[in-house]
Formats: structure tokens, C-alpha cells, sequence
């Protein structure tokens, strides 16, 4: 039982963090969040009864008192230094098991199912075609020669701004993408930005690449 | 109260943020645990081990995952106000938990009304991209029922402590509880977000004869358990290609031939589809 009590502490501090970061976050979400909105203190103790009582995390299961599940959605993606600024779309996937992106390369999609800009933890996923037939060359065509320290800005639905900066530029044969780690939902929360680059196969119309950028929260 | 306040807050926004991301996953040496509490109006404490674990627990609350090594926890549940476990009103029971593996214990009524406890396993196989797992159990003082989803019944004849559980693309599905057989709700309907790459449990708990039947939720994500897309489609124009048109062509003379009218002909076709796209704007 000591090893729950100490898991336990410890997660309190990170929900109490959390609390008020969901505080500091959205606007207005729940009127019961502003007494947690007072200075955080986990390490208050309970009025301990004969025997310390483990702090578990207890909350109501209630159907209707269920938390919104997802996180607020980026909806523009800005790089001033390679002047791109796109709106973005929230997106899952094609009849193929491929993450679906508009057919217009202005328009950046994101992983709706994957981590946002606000997740504790994962990798926020936006992507966009590099080119089209119809549309021409895209904005994220510049992605591949962006530089290391390269400012990248998201917007979310509720207005938050959200600032990394960029720390690799790669361009990934499409058979050697590791998927699972671009949609990871654990690690720390990071960006990674997706196009097609390198080579192209003329004959069947798709790149072999894919440039994979990824960026870190600018604290 | 604060305490617990911060505490069901910061809950709430790890499934608010975390998105499906575990805020703790069952390791290889360690079993996670939750309790939920679905006799109505009783509010108890939990013993495990017979320590005080959970201290004037009220029904319809979660509590955990609590973090365990893998092992046999005995588990009794008494009134609030029982100076120990000596006389439960539930158990004791006997919890075999295996490391790796999640699981939620289930203080509730049996189908004939008497308080009982069931440990139920949290299937945290891996689901397909863009698909959630929904599990249904069966926790009420009520005889079987039918789950409808949108009208139609997806899971049939579930009787107490029974579960049954599907795996459906991710969303909002609208669902209610039947008597078996019949399409009239006793419970909802209501909607029920299913998460991605989550499994999402709804215990239907309370009782019918005491008309306080009532819907819980649980939301169980672990590492590993979500699929990623296969690809991300992201070109088709190769206008910012590092080869040429014809560096990938054959040498036979012919088939260059065939290659170079076949790369003008979409160089002409993309050519008039941008000029109609712009003069379509």
C-alpha cells in the first residue's frame, strides 16, 4: 500500500497542476473550477482519522456530469519566418485507414483523434498536401527547408496561442515512417508537422517521402 | 473537500486534455484499480487489506486507478460510520489482480436488490484507428436488458452482473436501456461519447423497484491501446519533386518515348485543371 500512497501523492500534485492549468485554459468551462483556481495546495493534509486514508482520486461517474472529452482544436497554423499561415481543419481518416487531409494544400488538417496543442502529453499532428494538380504548390512546401529554432504558432477554438519551435526537419521514405510515434498520445506534448517531399513516383502520382517536422513547446 | 475538488478537477482535465492518454497505465509489475460505487443511497467506507482505503465513499462516485502490485487484495466495504471491517455490509472479497491488467471493482446490487461487489476486467486491447471501444455492464437491481444504440438494440439479453462490449467508430452514440425484448428505455436515452482508442465503460447501477436506475460512466485509455493512421497521403502533383519526370523512366527507347508523352500530357492537363481553377475562383 505504501507504493499506492506514494503514486497517488504524487499524481495529486500533477491533477492539482493540471486543475489549474484547465483553469488557466478555458474560459469558463465549469463554474466549480474557480475555487480550484486558488493557489494549488496538494500537500494540505487530510484530517487524518486513526490511520492515514490513501488520497485516491475520486470523481463522479455520473453520466451527465461527464467532462468534455476532447480538447480545444487548432484552428490556424502560423510560421511568419517562412510565411505560411493557414487556417486548420479537424480531420480523421479516409475510407483507407490514411489520415484524411483536404484536397486544397492551403488548408492544414489536424489529427482529430490524436493529442492538441492543450494535451498534457502526445504529439499534436497537422498536415497538409505539398502540392495538387489543382491547387499548385502548397504552403507546406517551404517546411522543407525550414531551420532548427523556426517559431511556429497554433491557434486553438478558444483563442489560446500556442508557440513551439521547430527542433528537426526530416524527409522520411513513406515505408520507413514510424506512424506510431508521429500519433503518439504519450511523451511530451510536442508538434509535428506532416507533408510529402522528396522524390516522386510519375507513375503512380505520389511522393515517396514524407517530410516530418517536429517542434517543442516554447515555454 | 478541496482536496477532492482539485482532485475530481484535475480528473476531469486529464480526459479533457490528455485526449486518450493515460494518466497512468498499468506497468508489467503493477495492476491498475478502480472502484465504483453504484448501491444507491449508502455511503461506505472501503477497506482493503483491511485499511481504510476509501473513506465515506458515496454512490455513484469513482475512485482510483489506484496503482497495485499484482496480487490478492481483500476488499471489504461497511457502512460509513464501522469503526473497522469486522462487519461489512459487502465482502469480504477476494480481488486476484494480475500485473499488466486494469480493472474496476464494482460495489452494486444484485438483480434481485442485495448489495453485492463484482471485479470486472477493462479490455485495453489495442483498438483500430478511429475506432473506441464501448463496454456495457449490467450493475442494477433489474432483470436483463437490451442496449440500444440509436433506436436499434446492439447488445441483447445482458443480465446482471453481466458485460457486453463492442468496438465502434469513435463519436457520439445515443443510447438507452431496455427490459430485454422490448424497445421502451427503462434508462436514457442518452449520449454517450465513445472515445477514440479508449475503451468506454457505462454501468447502468441503481435499482428499478427503487426508480433510482441511473447511468455511470468510465473512461479507460492505456499506452498502446490506440491505432495510428497507416499513411498520410500529402501530394500528387510532384511540382516540388527533387527528381525529374523522366529520371525513374526505363531505358528502352520506346517506353521513354511513351513516358515523356505521357508526363507533357499531364503536364498539359495540370496545366489547364490550374487555369480552370483559377478562373473558377
Amino acid at each position: 500500500m505504501l507504493s499506492a500512497r506514494v503514486a497517488s501523492t504524487a499524481k495529486d500534485a500533477l491533477l492539482a497542476a493540471l486543475a489549474v492549468l484547465l483553469v488557466s485554459l478555458t474560459v469558463g468551462c465549469t463554474p466549480s473550477a474557480s475555487p480550484a483556481s486558488s493557489t494549488p495546495t496538494p500537500s494540505v493534509p487530510p484530517p487524518a482519522p486513526a490511520a492515514a486514508v490513501p488520497d485516491i482520486p475520486r470523481f463522479s461517474a455520473s453520466l451527465s456530469e461527464r467532462p468534455a472529452l476532447s480538447a480545444p482544436a487548432p484552428v490556424r497554423l502560423l510560421i511568419p519566418e517562412l510565411g505560411i499561415d493557414v487556417p486548420v481543419e479537424a480531420v480523421g481518416l479516409d475510407g483507407q485507414g490514411r489520415m484524411a487531409l483536404p484536397a486544397d494544400p492551403a488548408i492544414a488538417a489536424w489529427y482529430r483523434f490524436g493529442s492538441a496543442p492543450a494535451s498534457v502529453a502526445g504529439s499534436t499532428v497537422i498536415a497538409a498536401h505539398v502540392d495538387s494538380l489543382v491547387y499548385d504548390i502548397g504552403p507546406f512546401a517551404k517546411l522543407a527547408g525550414a531551420a532548427a529554432g523556426t517559431r511556429i504558432e497554433v491557434t486553438t477554438a478558444d483563442g489560446a496561442v500556442y508557440a513551439f519551435a521547430l527542433a528537426s526537419t526530416e524527409v522520411v521514405p513513406k515505408e520507413s515512417v514510424d506512424w506510431s510515434a508521429v500519433f503518439a498520445r504519450d511523451g511530451s506534448p510536442r508538434l509535428t508537422l506532416v507533408t510529402c517531399g522528396g522524390e516522386f513516383d510519375y507513375d503512380a502520382r505520389r511522393y515517396l517521402s514524407n517530410v516530418v517536422v517536429t517542434a517543442s513547446p516554447i515555454t | 473537500m478541496k482536496k477532492i475538488l482539485v482532485a475530481a478537477l484535475g480528473a476531469g482535465a486529464l480526459v479533457a486534455f490528455a485526449g486518450a492518454a493515460p494518466a497512468t497505465a498499468a506497468s508489467a509489475d503493477t495492476a491498475m484499480l478502480s472502484v465504483l460505487h453504484g448501491v444507491p443511497d449508502l455511503t461506505v467506507d472501503v477497506y482493503v487489506n483491511d485499511e481504510l482505503t476509501l473513506d465515506d465513499f458515496a454512490p455513484g462516485d469513482l475512485a482510483g486507478p489506484l496503482e497495485l502490485p499484482g496480487g490478492t487484495y481483500t476488499v471489504a466495504i461497511t457502512a460509513a460510520d464501522a469503526a473497522d471491517a469486522s462487519s461489512p455490509a459487502i465482502g469480504p472479497i477476494d480481488l486476484p489482480l494480475e500485473a499488466g491488467v486494469d480493472y474496476t471493482a464494482v460495489a452494486h446490487l444484485s438483480e434481485a436488490g442485495d448489495p453485492t461487489a463484482t471485479l470486472f476486467t477493462n479490455d485495453t486491447a489495442q483498438v483500430a484507428a478511429g475506432e473506441g471501444r464501448l463496454t456495457v455492464r449490467h450493475v442494477a437491481a433489474a432483470p436483463a436488458v437490451d442496449v440500444l444504440a440509436g433506436g436499434t438494440a446492439v447488445i441483447t439479453a445482458l443480465a446482471n452482473p453481466q458485460e457486453a462490449k463492442l468496438d465502434l467508430a469513435a463519436g457520439t452514440v445515443s443510447a438507452a436501456v431496455a427490459a430485454t425484448g422490448t424497445t421502451d428505455p427503462v434508462l436514457g436515452p442518452a449520449d454517450v461519447e465513445v472515445a477514440e482508442g479508449a475503451n468506454t465503460i457505462v454501468y447502468a447501477w441503481g435499482s428499478l423497484e427503487g426508480d433510482n436506475l441511473d447511468l455511470a460512466v468510465q473512461s479507460v485509455a492505456v499506452a498502446g491501446m490506440h491505432s495510428a493512421p497507416d499513411s498520410i497521403p500529402a501530394g500528387s502533383a510532384g511540382l516540388v519533386a527533387t527528381n525529374g519526370p523522366d529520371s525513374s523512366a526505363p531505358v528502352w527507347g520506346a517506353v521513354i518515348g511513351a513516358s515523356l508523352l505521357a508526363a507533357a500530357a499531364l503536364i498539359v492537363g495540370a496545366a489547364r485543371r490550374r487555369a480552370a481553377a483559377r478562373a473558377g475562383r
